[in-house]
């Protein structure tokens, strides 16, 4: 089997940045994510292969926070389309682990599938390569297993597994993946090396079932009572890996602008504002139980798998302890017939 | 802490079994020792389930903002930073005080479970539970400052000089450090605004960073509309702020917000006071900012 040596690790990251650009798990300040290898400041900033995983997901590389559409120019009642910004540079996420890979799915599933394709989405996609990093020891948090991922078999162009030795193993899965494995297979070895077994899990969920239960759960009185203390904050959904609500806004000098799409969250109340003034999710508690169906129902009616990729970081962030393993318990528990 | 903890309960009960109040605000534990997390009770036996502890950091005020338009009345608790958040309620007319059953609690301090969550995540390093928050590092008012019953005995306050410090570090800097310094720092932002909803002197209606039409404040997360949104807030929080350290608290990628607060509270006090915001209740009290005195400094603020 291919190995990675780890003492080979910062060259194939050079390399691979050559032609790349390359994001990896690393710290910085007292927070962490993927950012760009080459912006690494080796004295402060550390890689974070060996955590758990990192606290802002990389969401944002495949679909960033803020991004310029096209350019526009008014002349009276006509518009003109002046320049579109499709990004296709290359990049590769080195790293991810297997429930943010499982984010990136769901984002191929709302982005390119169904008859609706995001072509500024796709120019990212088409062009990036996805090396994933296989989980064997689940962090306190963490259900992705509950969630159906398999932490050690993520949806990726090449697996690397940590033997805990002085070695990944470099699994090469898909076509893109061989590209990749051979521009840089003179940098990997030929040995074999045994895999870790995957420790239990401390965090356990049962999903099956959920989504079929919660059809006939929008008027029940558990989302009054659980979305009580929620402040509406929207951490969770700009931490959270999967979440891809987004708003097109428009800036205009005169005659001239250009419009852009960002981040949105359903924990908002301008969400759901409507043109005429209504706003169908007045309250905490509309907003809230929008955030849970659709991770857990919706989806799920759609696409065959939930929103959620069990990844923990809304958890860990919530300033109030609103906590998705205990709404899925509770919806587990709940009696319909209220 | 076990026996403040006790008597809130019994207070609470006692309260919601009279119908003296509808609903009681206060803490529950969560699964693990660390985790404590707001509670709203609607009966006694939901009472029985209030605990007060050494987490129990959040600021309760905050939430009257949801019931500010119905007729219930609340009982909540609060330390001496969340007692300031109510008086800035009654000072902005949120609420009436006779809705309000408040159970003062004279706080040691507390920890933060957002940064306990965080240390055990896995997801962050270099990071280490203090014996006591950054908030609470810095608290002038510890004893609260509106009750009905007042709980545990006195403190001091525990006032470190750490912030005002870096409050005047960057008084010193040259204009162009100092821009550099509110550049790097706010181009952390992921604008969640975050900061604003855990903030009890955040309570208009409509934001202005909701308002779409028009819209004055970009949703682009870039320089510009970063600073903006954080020079809007900082105004808007000036001689408000009653310097209770939620949005630094809760900011996910932590930006300094207090720094900015204190600076804010520090120019008011100086140019408008002596003043500070929400730490004396008098009937139709205002905000320094606003009542216009012909007193006031026509220099430095703007
Ligand atoms: S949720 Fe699963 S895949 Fe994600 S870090 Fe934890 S164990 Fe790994
Ligand atoms: S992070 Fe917590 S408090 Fe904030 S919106 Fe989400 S659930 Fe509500
Ligand atoms: S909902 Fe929470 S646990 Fe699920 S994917 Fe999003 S952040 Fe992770
Ligand atoms: S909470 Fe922090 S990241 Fe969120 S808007 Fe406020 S300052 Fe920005
Ligand atoms: S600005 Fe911050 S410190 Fe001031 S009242 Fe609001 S949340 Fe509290």
């Amino acid at each position: 089997m291919k190995i990675l040596n780890k003492n080979q690790l910062e060259t194939i990251l050079n390399k691979l940045a050559e032609e790349a650009e390359v994001f990896v798990p690393m710290s910085k300040g007292n927070s962490s994510g993927f950012y760009s290898w080459k912006t690494r400041n080796p004295e402060t900033e550390r890689l974070m292969l060996d955590a758990l995983n990192v606290y802002l997901s990389p969401k944002n590389i495949g679909f960033p926070q803020t991004e310029k559409m096209y350019s526009i120019k008014q002349s009276g009642p006509d518009v003109e389309i002046k320049e579109t910004f499709e990004d296709s540079d290359p990049r590769i996420i080195f790293g991810i682990r297997a429930c943010d890979a499982r984010a990136i799915t769901c984002m191929d599933d709302v982005f390119l599938t169904r008859g609706y394709e995001d072509s500024f989405y796709k120019a990212r996609r088409d062009n990036t390569t996805i090396i994933a990093n296989a989980c064997y020891n689940p962090g306190p948090n963490c259900f992705c297993a509950g969630m159906g991922i398999d932490p050690t078999e993520p949806n990726a162009d090449i697996i690397i597994r940590d033997t805990g030795d002085t070695g990944y193993i470099w699994e090469t899965k898909t076509t893109q993946g061989e590209q990749l494995s051979a521009r840089i297979a003179d940098l990997l070895e030929e040995k074999e090396l045994k895999a870790p077994e995957l420790k239990p899990f401390k965090t356990n969920v049962e999903y099956a079932g959920v989504a079929e239960k919660l059809k006939s759960m929008f008027e029940h009185p558990i989302w009054e009572e659980l979305s009580q203390t929620c402040q509406n904050c929207g951490i969770c959904t700009y931490v959270c890996p999967s979440c891809h609500c987004f708003d097109i806004q428009v800036k205009m000098w005169g005659d001239e602008g250009y419009r852009f799409r960002c981040w949105d969250s359903c924990m908002y109340t301008e969400y759901s504002a409507e043109a005429g003034g209504g706003n169908p999710r007045p309250t905490t508690k509309e907003r809230f139980r929008n955030r849970f169906l659709h991770k857990l129902e919706f989806f799920t009616e759609r696409y065959g798998y939930p929103l959620c990729t069990g990844c923990g970081r809304c958890i860990v962030a919530c300033p109030t302890g609103i906590n998705i393993v205990n709404i899925i318990d509770q919806v587990k528990e709940a009696n319909v017939d209220v | 802490m076990k026996e403040i903890s006790t008597k809130i309960k019994e207070i609470a009960s006692r309260l919601l079994a009279d119908g003296q109040v509808n609903v009681f605000l206060a803490w529950e534990k969560g699964p693990e020792d660390h985790l404590t997390h707001p509670l709203a009770a609607r009966s006694a036996e939901d009472a029985q389930k209030i605990v007060f502890d050494e987490y129990s950091i959040h600021n309760l005020s905050n939430y009257l903002l949801k019931f500010r338009d119905g007729h219930e009345k609340i009982g909540l608790v609060v330390k001496g930073c969340d007692s300031r958040g109510i008086i800035r309620l009654l000072e902005d007319n949120q609420f009436t005080r006779d809705r309000l059953y408040i159970v003062g609690v004279c706080c040691p301090g507390m920890k933060d479970p957002l940064k306990a969550m965080k240390i055990n995540s896995g997801l962050l390093q270099d990071i280490a539970l203090d014996d006591k928050a950054d908030k609470c590092s810095n608290c002038a008012y510890p004893n609260p400052v509106i009750y009905d019953e007042l709980l545990g005995s006195e403190q001091q306050p525990h006032v470190s000089g750490e912030r005002k410090a870096q409050v005047e570090e960057i008084e010193n800097m040259s204009p162009d450090q100092r821009y550099g310094f509110f550049q790097e720092t706010f181009s952390k932002c992921i604008r969640c605004y975050a900061c604003r909803q855990a903030c009890v002197a955040c309570n208009c209606r409509t934001c202005i960073f909701d308002e779409m039409r028009p819209q004055w404040v970009g949703r682009e997360n870039n320089e510009t509309d970063n600073l903006m949104y954080h020079l809007v807030r900082a105004y808007h929080m000036a001689g408000r702020c009653v310097e209770c350290g939620e949005c630094e608290r809760v900011c996910p990628v932590d930006i300094p917000l207090m720094l900015i607060n204190s600076k804010l509270a520090k120019d008011v006090n100086e140019f408008f006071g002596p003043y500070e915001a929400g730490i004396k209740y008098e009937q139709d009290g205002k905000p320094a900012l606003s009542v216009y005195s012909l007193e006031d400094s026509d220099e430095g603020f703007i």
